[in-house]
């Protein structure tokens, strides 16, 4: 079962900071499990027990049958002469070698006799043997499926936490780091509560049994029988250790080379327009030779500990065969206690089991602390407060009209640092408000105040009356449409990605909705058109494509309120053209506030806002912010002023004037 | 990348093996250590055996000293010795186990020495052979055509460098030298065995095909069982993932609840498939050390039976006990073998697949490197399919480029203006007729050669970790700093690079982000000045930028073109009107050909692509304009 030690070793080790909070939390999950888990420990306790009897069943048989009968055999087939004693004699040739307790041996027994009752004892072993065998196997089991259930159980609490929690954490942490927690963590809690945990107590309690076991018999040579144990355990502390501080340096390397291959073999087309194979080739060559360095010494230290184990293991052989042979051979009991030949074959039994549960215990000791300080990072996670809820009260939100107004808001994400600050916007149904401005003017906090991604800390938002905060969140969100400057895309298929906003919707629905938002065109030119497995992220669209399937999808939900962040990204002319479009059948008729980028968005809007500094400095339509000659009028000018620096300038106002005999298009 | 279809079968597997010979020395050296460690561990229970042989028979012979004196005489006669024969063995008996004892710890000592070095050895060996394959697999894949790459995702290569290449030397490293030390374990037990007592040793032999039956019932069962649940572990993966990186569509959807239902079912069936494994788990291995632990028990009692017949002793009854444990060590590893065996196939076949991978684009034998280059391009009736059978991408393509003539290809997404301009450095060749260079068929040239002429800047460009300079200087290594700032002044980059605090040290992976994306453009531009290549392959737009940025790439690229032949894919007015020549292309075809005043009177596909492509709405700028707008407004 421990065939990868390397893997064991490659665990990243971490230490939890408040040890029995963690664990404390941690048993709360297994609380439903108490009587499994009981179950598990009767298990334990039994089959640790059958672990330690047999080493002295075996000796019993050397001890009851074997040694008395090779005394006997040696003495007894001498023809005695009249009047010696035979019994006497053997008698005190066997208890040499006798420690039975098993059963009152009986010198003069026949071969059959001793047969018999050898067979009997064996019977027991065997019949141990098959019990101890049933009780592993249910104990790891009935283990691995708590520990099983338990992962499971935390997996989706977490995950329904995430969901909880508002925007806010997300922008503080990286997605990366949520998904580190938990997939590695919650791999190493698989491997510590599937086998670990139970490994290490069964071992632990395995050591500590036989060593009194071995005591209650004989404790100085117990002891002298003993001496390898501590060595095995330095031995196993400091190979893993080191093996552990390499590894941390060979998975530095691997990172190199893994980010060699991944942008060689991702831009190979430029590495091959320039040549530079060879270079590259070269390149690769240093950087997988540091990992091979690196991994060879890392893997020393772990192929190193099972043969020091190994040979520790045969050091006590030799120590408890050598010194039990002396104490034998010197005619008199040690201390009290008779050496025979059978506590011999039992030390042996006893010291050859040391090996397995020392290795376990060193070895899964760190990866336990690494799960606990696993389980922690998720227990932090887990207590995480969602900064938004529904009020108990909440009302379902009823259909909206589109009368949206913001009174007074200021937000702030960090407490003091007001992002926004006294704004205040009416839009009335159907109304497009387009926001414009420097970047961290306050623009995207605008766009998620709405559908209550975050919360004001002062004033408040408004749709058709009702306040955001009095209304379930999930009611307000159905009714809200919202395009993002970056396409989220599942891995599914075109067809679902549209669907997603309403999963109920027909595939008619879908292949209309795909037509308005003119992403019909290129979906029915796919592999598989609407059936296109789309790859991670959407990979293998392009960003205009993908732009084209959000408003599809939101064009499905036919919300009453838009949110819309125009994307800067590029995407061809007739793309740009075609979203354009798109947008403009979605703007139609509902009310949206878009984050603009495109001068015919800014135009068509019925206000624009020029936010700064988390304020409204200037509001109005196109026309009325020109005349100001304010900041909006300073952000257009500057484009013409850079128009007239490239293909001189004719005066006019737009900033890109195209040749005027071939532009009947644009007007 | 279509997973092979057939069997994994083990000649890729004796392939990958045979790498072991670019190692004699190691892969002898790491046989040797085995040798010297097995017939160390095989020596132990010998000595044991004589340990314990010698107590009873010194005990007894004590014992014999012990009888009354009337008797010892008589008996030491039955036994064949004389009494102080009988003494000098009692006398010598502590000084046998001692030394017996202490060659146990020196055979220990040795056992341990020689096992790790076994061990290193065998890592050594398995880490350089995965550097070979690694290496081989990445100048494979780097000089691999596109045709290929078309074909293949990154994410599909690089797991065959990585956790193929890693699978593969585990199985040399631990696998194989488990195999082998299991098997010298083995055969050389049971020649110790059947030495010793060949009747006890038949005991023995029936558990072997049982148990070695067993491990290959559960490798054959667990194989699929694990691949099924890192299936739906990374399934889970994907779900959560998705959910975090797309979390705002989650909640703006409102979505969470079917996104809670699907993770739901996702770790419900991961859960599923462990328990199925636990069950598996659960009763095989106890079944398998039932199985061996009989064995000990028949040792016991065939054995203790024996001992009473006579016709064994025990010392080689606890040796036997002792062996018993060798032959069901390596049987235990037998089952991980297997399954380090099948993936390792597996994987050594994918390798291999790779390494066989036939390159369409190669340096024909005999081709020459092409000397100084004139510029002249001219295609020959050119078609061109992606493979056999396929629709032509390309359709009797034919023109000719004068030196330092400027070419613009028009047409809509899929009319092959991207084909044309792959085929002239040779990223594909032609499927019939020529693309020839100053008159010499490109194929007939090496492709390094070729290649060093032709300046290409795409329309995505990709830079690579390293500095800005390392960056300009990619197609020429050797170029002095101050060709690269010349590169970058003339790519209206030098003024950007050196408003970093680091200048042209900069490095790109870091600023991958902060660099926009008409930053990263120039330096693509300057990379192909640097080059100086008579022959230049552009894609003329400029993707989010601002207008004064583009205003600079437009300069940038106007220069770049200047005296130089340059096919470009054209979406900017200004570089049609300036053209030498325009193709129109449809589907693969050219079906107008000329300047743009006649092209406008005289095609109507060129007036219809110009009006609807080349005019360009009029755009804002983005943010950052935004912001330099402010900036300019302040000042």
């Amino acid at each position: 079962m421990f065939g990868r030690q390397d893997m064991l070793f490659a665990v990243e080790e971490r230490k939890a900071k408040k040890v029995s909070t963690t664990l404390r939390r941690l048993w709360g999950y297994f609380n439903h499990y108490t009587w499994v888990l009981l179950l598990v420990a009767v298990f334990v306790i039994s089959g640790t027990y059958m672990q330690v009897v047999i080493p002295d069943l075996t000796g019993q048989v050397v001890d009851c049958y074997l040694g008395p009968f090779a005394a006997r055999s040696m003495i007894g087939e001498m023809t005695p002469p009249a009047g010696f004693d035979v019994a006497a004699a053997s008698g005190s040739a066997a208890a040499a070698f006798s420690n039975c307790w098993y059963t009152e041996p009986n010198l003069m027994a026949t071969s059959d006799e001793l047969l018999q009752g050898m067979g009997r004892l064996l019977l027991i072993i065997v019949a141990i043997y098959i019990i101890s065998s049933i009780v592993t196997g249910i104990q790891f089991y009935l283990m691995s499926w708590v520990g099983s259930h338990v992962l499971r159980d935390l997996q989706a609490q977490v995950f329904e936490h995430v969901h909880r929690l508002s925007l806010g954490y997300f922008s503080k942490n990286e997605a990366g780091d949520i998904m580190s927690r938990f997939t590695n963590d919650t791999d190493t809690l698989q491997q510590v509560f599937g086998f670990g945990l139970v490994n290490v107590v069964q071992g632990a309690l395995l050591i500590v049994w036989i060593v009194y076991t071995m005591m209650s018999k004989s404790i100085p040579y117990s002891l002298v029988s003993l001496i390898t144990l501590p060595l095995m355990f330095i031995a196993t502390r400091w190979f893993s250790g080191q093996a552990r501080k390499a590894f941390r340096r060979a998975r530095k390397e691997i990172g190199a080379v893994n980010a060699d291959l991944q942008e060689s073999i991702a831009a190979v087309r430029e590495v091959q327009a320039f040549s530079r194979e060879e270079e590259n080739i070269e390149q690769f060559r240093v950087s997988n030779a540091a990992n091979r360095d690196a991994n060879i010494k890392a893997q020393a230290y772990t192929t190193a500990l099972a043969p020091t184990l190994e040979a520790l293991g045969y050091v006590s052989l030799a120590i408890v065969a050598g010194v039990g042979g002396l104490i034998i051979l010197s005619g008199e009991p040690l201390m009290g206690t008779t050496i025979s030949i059978g506590l011999i074959v039992t030390f042996i039994g006893y010291t050859q089991q040391f090996n397995r549960p020392v290795q376990q215990i060193s070895v899964l000791w760190t990866n336990i602390q690494s799960a606990i300080a696993g389980a922690e990072r998720i227990f932090n996670l887990l207590d995480e407060r969602p900064d938004i809820v529904d009020k108990p009260e909440a009302i379902a939100m009823p259909s909206i009209q589109g009368h949206v107004c913001l009174e007074d808001v200021h937000a702030e994400y960090n407490t003091g640092e007001p992002v926004l600050r006294g704004i205040n916007i009416e839009a009335k149904p159907g109304e497009t408000i387009a926001i414009v401005g420097p970047t961290g003017a306050g623009k995207t906090t605008i766009i998620n105040l709405l559908p209550r991604f975050w919360d004001v800390s002062r004033g408040r938002v408004l749709i058709d009356g009702y306040d955001v905060r009095d209304i379930q969140a999930r009611a307000l969100r159905r009714q809200m449409g919202i395009v993002l400057q970056d396409t989220f895309l599942f891995s599914d298929t075109v067809m679902n990605n549209i669907r997603y906003g309403k999963p109920d919707a027909s595939d008619e629905e879908v292949i209309a909705a795909a037509k308005l938002a003119r992403a019909d065109e290129f979906i029915t030119k796919l592999a598989d058109g609407y059936d296109t497995v789309l790859g991670e992220r959407g990979s293998g669209l392009s960003q205009g494509q993908r732009q084209l399937l959000a408003i599809a999808r939101v064009i499905l939900t036919d919300p009453r309120i838009l949110i819309l962040d125009e994307a800067t990204s590029s995407v061809d002319t007739r793309t740009e053209r075609q979203i354009q479009t798109a947008l403009d059948k979605l703007l139609d008729g509902r009310t949206s506030f878009v984050i603009a980028h495109r001068l015919s968005t800014i135009r068509n809007a019925d206000q624009v806002l020029f936010l700064k500094a988390g304020e409204v400095v200037e509001q109005g339509t196109h026309e009325e912010l020109l005349a100001l000659q304010g900041h909006y009028y300073d952000l257009y000018m500057s484009q013409f002023r850079y128009q007239g620096e490239g293909e001189g300038s004719n005066g006019a106002v737009r900033p890109r004037q195209p040749n005027p005999t071939i532009q009947p298009i644009l007007s | 990348m279509q997973m092979s279809s057939s069997r994994p079968n083990n000649r890729s597997l004796s392939r990958a093996i045979r790498y072991l010979g670019r190692y004699p020395r190691v892969a002898l050296a790491a046989i040797g250590a085995l040798l010297i460690a097995a017939a160390a561990q095989l020596s132990v229970p010998q000595l044991i055996q004589r340990i314990i042989d010698n107590i009873i028979s010194s005990a007894t012979q004590a014992s014999i000293l012990n009888l009354p004196a009337e008797f010892r005489e008589m008996a030491a006669t039955q036994l064949g010795l004389d009494l102080s024969g009988i003494q000098a063995e009692v006398d010598r008996a502590p000084g046998i186990i001692i030394t017996a004892g202490l060659i146990v710890i020196a055979l220990a000592a040795a056992r341990g020495i020689f096992a790790f070095a076994e061990n290193y050895l065998a890592q050594t060996l398995s880490q350089n052979i995965a550097f070979e394959l690694r290496n081989d697999l990445f100048a494979k894949i780097q000089r691999l055509s596109f045709s290929y790459h078309d074909k293949n995702q990154t994410g599909q290569l690089m797991i065959r460098a990585t956790d193929d290449v890693e699978r593969l030397r585990l199985f040399i490293g631990q696998g194989l030298i488990m195999a082998l030390e299991a098997f010298i374990l083995l055969t050389g037990t049971m020649i110790f065995l059947f030495i010793t007592n060949w009747r006890l040793t038949l005991v023995v032999i029936p558990i072997l095909p049982l148990a070695i039956g067993l491990f290959f019932v559960f490798g054959s069962i667990a194989q699929p069982l694990f691949v099924e649940v890192q299936k739906r572990l990374s399934q889970v993966n994907t779900t959560l993932q998705e959910n975090l990186a797309g979390i705002k569509v989650v909640r703006a959807f409102a979505r969470e609840p079917e996104e809670r239902g699907r993770f739901r079912v996702n770790i419900d069936e991961l859960l599923e498939q462990r328990v199925r494994i636990a069950r598996v788990f659960s009763f095989l291995f106890p079944f398998i050390f039932m199985i061996a632990n009989l064995g000990q028990a028949a040792i016991l009692y065939f054995g203790g039976r024996q001992i009473i017949g006579g016709t064994l002793t025990l010392g080689e009854w606890q040796k036997f006990s002792l062996y018993v444990v060798y032959l069901f060590l390596p049987l235990a590893q037998l089952g991980f073998i297997i399954s380090l065996m099948a993936q390792a196939s597996a994987s050594a076949e994918r390798i291999f697949e790779i390494l066989d991978a036939r390159n369409d684009v190669e340096n024909k034998p005999g081709a020459v490197e092409l000397q100084t280059v004139q510029g002249e391009i001219e295609f020959r009736d050119v078609s061109f399919r992606y493979f056999a059978g396929a629709d032509p991408v390309l359709a009797d393509v034919s023109f000719t480029a004068q030196p330092g003539q400027t070419v613009a290809l028009l047409g809509s997404t899929g009319s092959g203006k991207t084909t044309i301009i792959n085929l002239i450095p040779r990223f594909y060749d032609v499927s019939q007729g020529q693309v020839l260079l100053d008159g010499q068929d490109v194929r007939d040239v090496t492709l390094e050669s070729l290649r060093r002429n032709i300046g290409i800047v795409l329309q995505e460009t990709t830079l690579f970790s390293g500095t800005i300079r390392d960056n300009i200087a990619f197609g020429r290594p050797e170029a002095t700093d101050e060709e690269v700032v010349a590169a970058a002044q003339a790519a209206a980059a030098h003024e950007f690079i050196t408003s970093f605090p680091q200048g042209y040290n900069t490095p790109v992976g870091e600023r991958g982000s902060t660099l926009s994306g008409g930053q990263k453009q120039r330096i693509a531009i300057a990379r192909a000045l640097l080059l100086n290549p008579q022959i230049l392959i552009l894609d003329d737009s400029t993707s989010s930028v601002d207008l004064r940025t583009e205003y600079h790439i437009q300069k940038a690229l106007d220069k770049l073109m200047r005296g130089r032949t340059s096919i470009v894919i054209a979406q900017r007015i200004s570089t049609v009107l300036n053209a030498d020549q325009i193709l129109v292309l449809d589907k693969g075809r050219i079906v107008a050909q000329g300047v743009h005043a006649d092209l406008l009177e005289n095609s109507a596909v060129y007036a219809e692509i110009y009006y609807s492509q080349l005019e360009e709405d009029v755009t804002v700028g983005d943010e950052e304009q935004l912001v330099l707008a402010e900036e300019l407004a302040e000042v």
